[in-house]
């Protein structure tokens, strides 16, 4: 039996976190393929960094953010607080690189975030770090400041694949990091790969992958890596939370893209199926692979269509009805909280009931525990369902039969599936 | 509205190239003689369909009664007759311009005379029309009046003291060109006292009065109350109204000769009084019909079929209901094994065809999906079986029943500059096209005949004559004779499996090198699916061409998370959409790109 079912889908209704995610913005410099909102060089690192101001109004977020909580369901603790109104099981600093972040003030947000919202105990406290020498941040002061969890971005432990992705450490430097996590006494380490890379072969990527199962991690994060142009990421970048991709990317991702190989990037895939289960791993979401325990409950509340906050520039928040997110401009956020004010950003339009049953369906079919089937025939759509088990990507679980879950071929296909039910 | 003597009377049209202005010029007209108030004006007020708008042509003629107080401080009746001006149209253009006694000639002053207004300014000059030439737009930078008055001059003989200056836009040139209408077309001439003979120039179909006929009456009478025959179709009715529009219907009790209006007959369609036909009193007729008059047949057929089979009775419905309004379009219900239960229609040309299909599109929400289009072509059976006559290549018959199969020819007439007489022969002649001699206008224009089969035309000639004359060559087209030809059938598999709706019958000749250019077109429009597609041509048994469209290996979003989820449901709706527009043709999804692919298999 799955350890934990999602929560059911219910009518759309407000309600308060259950987890909050801080973006920390910086790097020391920009990775061609990135996508995610990250300012390099002098203003992450230096004399001239921006990390002062960012700090100061990422702070002032988090207390206007606990406030609008504390209006809409009651402040923790309060006897009128809305019996969901709970600490948060789990907070996660992603980036960017957060592990710029200097440890005294890692641990001043993380105490911060604690005294405004809560944190359970035993909440799930996530950092992601570059593995560099000097962008992984001091392990131990993490550790000692809340931090239970590391993700640590390798992407390959193939020297030339590292140095053609822009990444500024090597396969050593991977795994320095997961034994200084370990050393420091993280509960969990995951580390993330990517797959179908410019110029390198399927044998080189397999290397690369027993490389880094040999470290020993809890969790690993695959994906193939997507080219798209313009910093939207195979979307419409109608939406102000991302910024502009510098010329140089572009023509960076033109060249890599036409390097790519889709069958080679499909056979990459497939291989996870085989090599992790047996090293200990069984995939839980399409992406995400975990030894027992040692999912990210974190990402699981995205997949569960939780309740999640969120601060600081470019970050996307959820509270069970509506999509909310920051504006990626880093002085337009800092000057609105210098002021006192929310920062700028936007909101996705309301949804019908039916499309966030949709939605909700797709994002429990990214899960291994999958979706029960006479819920999704109640909620009309016995047709893709059989679509689905008809083309093979849907199976009965193995542990479960009333569920359905994707086959290996559904997870490489999956969008086939989700595009007929959106 | 008070009754204008013939004297008094004008009629007339606007000629003129798209853009050039003719709809803002119809709407100053409008203004200045107080015809519709200027706080009702909407923009364009005569396009009244949004189609239309849109292609920027006009379909339906309309016809308005201006009443203009001239300089001599009398009351003028000025009926501006709208007309459409493609080449599809050409027999409704040549109506409209027999009701007609003049025609403005609008030239944009920074573009100059183009292809579509010559040929029409000679059709109206052959019929006697008086010309009035203004030059629009004079108020833009480009504009270049002396140069396009020497074109005038030269082209067509216009001396430059008869031009007006104008922007319809800024509403200059309108009072001369108003007192212009007054003192330079003659007023109609025909007898008041003489057996009714109105011609019929348009029709629409209205619900609750029936077939509504536009009319110029040309001599005689017509009455309230008197029955009318029409003379073409032999229908007879007694009028149920009759009047002017101003644009909306003015009814009367009587039209004189002269007077352009409408006439609405309680006909139920269109059929019974067509464009071009003589309407006459029943008693005392007439006993000539008016000149020119002809049944505009449907030269090309394409199927159409509902995108969801549930939708086919919505699709007959509006069939029948444009069928109202358009006599020229023909329809009858066919069966296609990939595309289901649809309609075989008939139209006069690709632009009427493609008017027709967003309207119904558009007007009644259909989503369908159209075959691509074809002429009727004459089997003769062997084994004495006769002959049998199809318009969708499906129902050819297998060759060892085929004694022959003859095919329609047209005779094509294309006015050009002189400069493009090489490019024409070398498309006319590529497409099967016969040389029938050439024919100076004057020094710099010739007309060029042509016999060209049908289906030759209908293919894209029209388009690629335009393309390569740079719009200026003109073309018009009648049927002439079915003439044997060595002719196959080019049958398409997807997936194994014929697809009727993608058959075309295609000279012998270039039947190999078509089926590997279709191949090949279709592999790039025939989107992946979730296991991998031949596609082959074939002809009679044997294959002739194949491709493949590779299964769709890989279909995945790497990330889903907080940031993601809004931004990755667009992706997934816009896969959505790309597959909600295709037919599902066995398990292969089809676009109408697709089908339509045969079309354009020599072109690009």
């Amino acid at each position: 039996m799955p350890s934990s079912a999602p929560t059911p889908i219910n009518a759309q209704r407000a309600q308060p976190p259950r987890g909050l995610y801080l973006h920390v913005p910086f790097c020391r410099s920009l990775c061609p393929y990135c996508d995610f909102v990250v300012i390099a060089g002098a203003a992450a690192f230096g004399p001239r960094s921006r990390m002062g101001g960012y700090l100061t109004a990422v702070e002032r977020e988090i207390d206007l953010r606990a406030k609008a909580n504390d209006a809409a369901f009651g402040a923790l603790g309060e006897a009128r607080a809305s019996a969901e109104r709970v600490p948060l099981e789990t907070l996660y600093l992603g980036g960017g690189t957060p592990s710029l972040l200097p440890a005294e003030q890692l641990a001043s947000l993380i105490s911060r975030v604690r005294d405004r919202f809560g944190l359970v105990d035993g909440a799930e406290v996530t950092l992601e770090c570059n593995p560099g020498a000097d962008e992984r941040g001091d392990f131990t002061a993490s550790v000692q400041a809340g931090v239970t969890r590391f993700s640590i971005g390798a992407q390959s432990m193939d020297v030339a694949a590292l140095r053609e992705l822009g990444r500024r450490h090597g396969p050593d430097d991977v795994a320095e990091s997961i034994a200084a996590a370990r050393a420091a006494g993280a509960t969990s380490v995951s580390i993330d790969l990517l797959a179908d890379l410019p110029g390198v072969s399927l044998e080189s990527w397999a290397g690369s992958l027993d490389a880094a199962l040999a470290l020993q991690p809890d969790h690993i994060s695959v994906y193939a890596l997507t080219l798209a142009a313009g910093g939207a990421d195979e979307g419409e970048g109608s939406v102000d939370d991302r910024l502009a991709t510098p010329a140089g990317a572009l023509a960076w991702r033109r060249r890599a893209a036409a390097e790519q190989d889709e069958e080679r990037g499909a056979q990459e895939l497939e291989l996870l199926d085989t090599r992790l289960p047996a090293a200990g791993f069984n995939w839980y979401e399409i992406s995400n692979w975990a030894r027992e325990g040692h999912t990210s409950r974190h990402n699981r509340l995205y997949w569960e269509r939780a309740a999640v906050e969120a601060v600081g520039p470019g970050a996307h928040a959820f509270d069970g009805a509506t999509r909310r997110w920051n504006s990626a401009n880093l002085d337009a956020w800092e000057e609105a909280l210098k002021n006192g004010d929310l920062p700028p950003g936007g909101a996705a339009a309301q949804i019908s009931d039916r499309d966030a049953v949709a939605e909700g369906l797709v994002l429990s079919l990214r899960m291994s525990t999958g979706v029960d089937r006479e819920a999704v025939v109640a909620a009309g759509f016995a047709e893709v369902l059989e679509w689905g088990e008809t083309n093979g990507l849907l199976l009965p679980h193995p542990e479960d039969d009333a569920r359905v879950h994707l086959t290996m071929r559904g997870r490489l296909l999956s969008n086939e599936l989700f595009s007929r039910i959106v | 509205m008070s009754n204008i003597p013939q004297s008094r009377l004008r009629n007339f049209s606007i000629i003129a190239h798209i853009d050039h202005g003719k709809s803002t010029l119809a709407d100053r007209l409008l203004e200045a003689t107080h015809t519709v108030d200027p706080r009702q004006m909407t923009s364009q007020v005569l396009d009244s369909m949004d189609l239309e708008r849109e292609k920027g042509i006009t379909i339906k003629a309309r016809a308005v009664r201006l009443e203009y107080v001239a300089n001599d401080g009398l009351t003028y009746g000025l009926n501006l007759i709208d007309t459409p001006g493609h080449v599809d149209f050409a027999y409704e253009v040549s109506r409209s311009l027999q009701a007609c006694d003049g025609a403005i000639l609008v030239v944009d002053a920074s573009q100059g005379i183009e292809a579509q207004t010559l040929a029409n300014v000679h059709l109206a000059m052959k019929m006697g029309l008086l010309i009035i030439p203004v030059l629009n737009k004079i108020d833009l930078p480009a504009s270049d009046p002396e140069a396009v008055m020497n074109e005038l001059e030269e082209t067509l003989a216009i001396p430059r003291e008869e031009v007006i200056l104008a922007s319809a836009k800024e509403g200059k040139g309108i009072p001369e060109i108003l007192e212009a209408l007054v003192k330079r077309i003659p007023a109609p001439s025909g007898p008041l006292d003489a057996p009714l003979k109105a011609l019929v120039f348009d029709s629409h179909y209205d619900t609750y009065k029936g077939v509504v006929n536009y009319v110029r009456v040309q001599e005689g009478r017509l009455k309230m109350g008197e029955a009318i025959t029409m003379m073409g179709s032999g229908a007879q009715c007694v009028p149920v109204e009759l009047g002017y529009f101003r644009p909306q219907h003015v009814p009367v009790q009587e039209l004189q000769a002269g007077e352009v209006g409408y006439v609405a007959t309680g006909l139920k369609s269109v059929r019974d009084a067509r464009v071009g036909d003589t309407v006459t009193t029943t008693l005392n007729s007439a006993t000539e019909p008016l000149p020119g008059y002809q049944v505009a047949l449907p030269l090309v057929f394409a199927g159409l079929y509902p995108l969801s089979g549930e939708d086919y009775p919505a699709l007959r419905e509006a069939l029948e209901k444009l069928h109202l309004n358009d006599a020229s379009f023909t329809f009858e219900a066919e069966s296609s094994a990939a595309l289901g239960f649809g309609f075989r229609c008939g139209f006069l040309g690709l632009l009427h065809m493609e008017i027709v299909q967003e309207r119904l599109e558009r007007e009644f929400t259909l989503q369908l999906i159209a075959s691509a289009p074809s002429c009727k072509y004459q089997v003769h059976l062997n084994n004495s079986k006769g002959e049998m006559l199809i318009n969708n290549p499906a129902q050819l018959p297998s060759p060892n029943h085929i004694d022959e199969i003859r095919e329609p020819w047209v005779n094509a007439s294309i006015v050009t500059p002189t400069t493009y007489i090489g490019t024409i022969m070398d498309l006319s002649t590529d497409k099967r096209g016969i040389f029938d001699g050439m024919e100076y206008l004057d020094e710099k224009r010739v007309v060029m005949s042509f016999q060209i089969p049908l289906a030759e035309l209908i293919v894209d000639y029209f388009d690629q004559l335009k393309s390569r004359t740079k719009g200026y060559a003109s073309l018009d087209y009648v049927e002439s004779e079915y003439r044997v030809a060595p002719l196959v059938k080019l049958d398409i598999l997807v997936n194994g499996e014929p697809v009727d709706a993608l058959s075309t019958i295609i000279h012998r000749d270039r039947a190999q090198s078509a089926g590997r250019v279709l191949a090949a077109k279709l592999k790039e429009l025939i989107p992946r699916q979730m296991f991998e597609v031949p596609i082959q041509a074939a002809i009679g048994g044997t294959i002739i061409a194949r491709e493949t469209v590779k299964a769709v290996r890989k279909n995945v979003l790497a990330k889903c998370y907080g940031g993601d989820i809004t931004r990755k449901k667009k992706l997934l709706e816009k896969q959505k959409e790309g597959k909600e527009r295709m037919k599902r043709v066995g398990s292969v999804e089809i676009p109408q790109e697709a089908f339509l692919a045969v079309l354009r298999t020599d072109a690009d």
